[in-house]
């Protein structure tokens, strides 16, 4: 009898031990839950992720720091930031976005690609361009006060350096103590003549996407172009794209997956080139079958 | 049921609760994987700021730049800025950097708050 009863009691107690733990998590995950005050972009939703991105894109039109955009870029946390600038611009696009907002990204992810900014940062109101504000979400302040030094040392030379007291992680403060004249505006050079067709070859390689039509869009120095603007028309649609979203493959390239078939007419926005007439080859395999091949069409400024 | 008993487990209760409290918001806190610019830490605030106000430089739009702002919370762009500029003085920016935030700030007063009708 006295067992069942210690039994009957230890019952109870873990039945109200788990009823209270029950309440606390009721209470601590969905009543009051922690409050985020001080979050990082990295787990900004995805479409202000998108807007962020386009803000770094336009700070990077105007100042052409291509180390300080990294940086804002990896605060992201994408596993490919060239890559998700690429789709982004491709999504608005496709939205129907203005090239205005879009080239921005386009360029970003360009120069990423190729490692350096397409016009130099001397040009542009901001001269420094390795010696930023960006917060980091890695550092702290004693990391700060660690790999800092060398910077710090320079500086405390010139300017008394403001003292790391507050509880955030706080920004690198950079004191700048050569006052550089403001220097005129460069613009991003834009396309000069007219883009004229320099090649039209048929691809019949197996191992690419069957009818995929190629572009590659070329200045007077041979360099791709990215921003180009393509429309391919049929008798059914209109299609509109740009070269540089696919960076890994050229900055001035561009494609398009065309149906078999179908006669497709191609002009360049900017200088106007059209050709018309375009329709996916007819390819042959080593075992005699018959395929949709693809062309490459080639523009080069004069 | 008696007295003594009732004590024990008003007191398993309490620790249960006290557990849960722990686990809750200690251990395994609720974890915010889409959130709104608006609770942005304050140096990644200003650093947004200032971008957009280094993409101003270049395209001089300010309602794009008041979009942009917008972003970050209801209070007004001006307001915004105000807060990013100071951030930016009591920590050393750059000059330009500075320079870029008033000249944004001097565009923001200029535009209406939305809501806001004219008399």
């Amino acid at each position: 009898m006295s067992r069942l009863t210690f039994h009957n009691t230890t019952l109870h107690l873990l039945l109200a031990l788990l009823t209270g733990l029950g309440l606390g998590l009721a209470y601590s995950w969905f009543i009051s839950p922690v409050t985020y005050v001080d979050a990082n972009p990295a787990i900004l939703r995805a479409d202000f992720k998108d807007q962020y991105r386009v803000v770094i894109a336009a700070s990077y039109a105007s100042t052409h720091n291509l180390p300080r955009a990294r940086a804002r870029l990896e605060l992201l946390n994408d596993t490919d930031p060239i890559g998700e600038l690429s789709a982004q611009a491709q999504r608005m696009v496709g939205l129907g976005e203005s090239l205005e907002r879009v080239q921005p990204l386009a360029q970003l992810a360009t120069d990423l690609q190729q490692g350096f900014a397409s016009v130099s940062p001397t040009a542009t109101h901001f001269t420094n361009t390795n010696i930023f504000n960006t917060p980091n979400i890695e550092t702290t302040v004693d990391e700060l006060s660690a790999t800092q030094t060398p910077t710090n040392q320079l500086m405390e030379e010139a300017t008394p350096f403001p003292t790391l007291s507050f509880e955030q992680t706080p920004l690198v403060p950079i004191q700048v103590t050569t006052s550089t004249p403001r220097p005129t505006f460069t613009p991003i050079p834009r396309p000069g003549g007219p883009f004229i067709l320099v090649g039209q070859d048929s691809i019949c390689e197996p191992g690419l996407p069957s009818s995929l039509l190629q572009f590659i869009l070329m200045d007077g120095r041979r360099k791709q172009v990215p921003g180009i603007e393509i429309i391919v028309t049929w008798s059914q649609g209109e299609d509109r794209f740009f070269t540089g979203f696919k960076p890994e493959l050229g900055n001035g390239y561009a494609d398009f997956v065309m149906q078999a078939d179908i006669i497709y007419n191609v002009r360049v926005v900017e200088g106007g080139a059209f050709v018309p007439n375009i329709s996916a080859p007819s390819c042959t395999d080593p075992n005699g079958v018959k395929y949709s091949g693809g062309l490459l069409l080639t523009f080069q400024q004069p | 049921m008696t007295s003594s008993n009732l004590i024990k487990i008003a007191i398993a209760i309490s620790i249960g609760i006290a557990l849960g409290l722990i686990y809750g918001w200690v251990i395994d806190p609720i974890e915010y994987t889409d959130v709104p610019p608006n609770i942005l830490r304050e140096d990644y605030r200003v650093d947004y700021v200032l971008m957009v106000a280094e993409a101003f430089q270049n395209d001089h739009n300010p309602e794009t730049a008041a979009r942009h702002l917008a972003s970050l919370g209801s209070e007004p762009p001006a307001t915004i800025t105000t807060s990013a500029l100071e951030y930016a003085n009591r920590n050393g920016f750059t000059q330009n950097e500075i320079l870029a935030l008033q000249n944004l700030l001097t565009a923001m007063q200029m535009i209406q708050p939305p809501g806001i009708n004219n008399p």
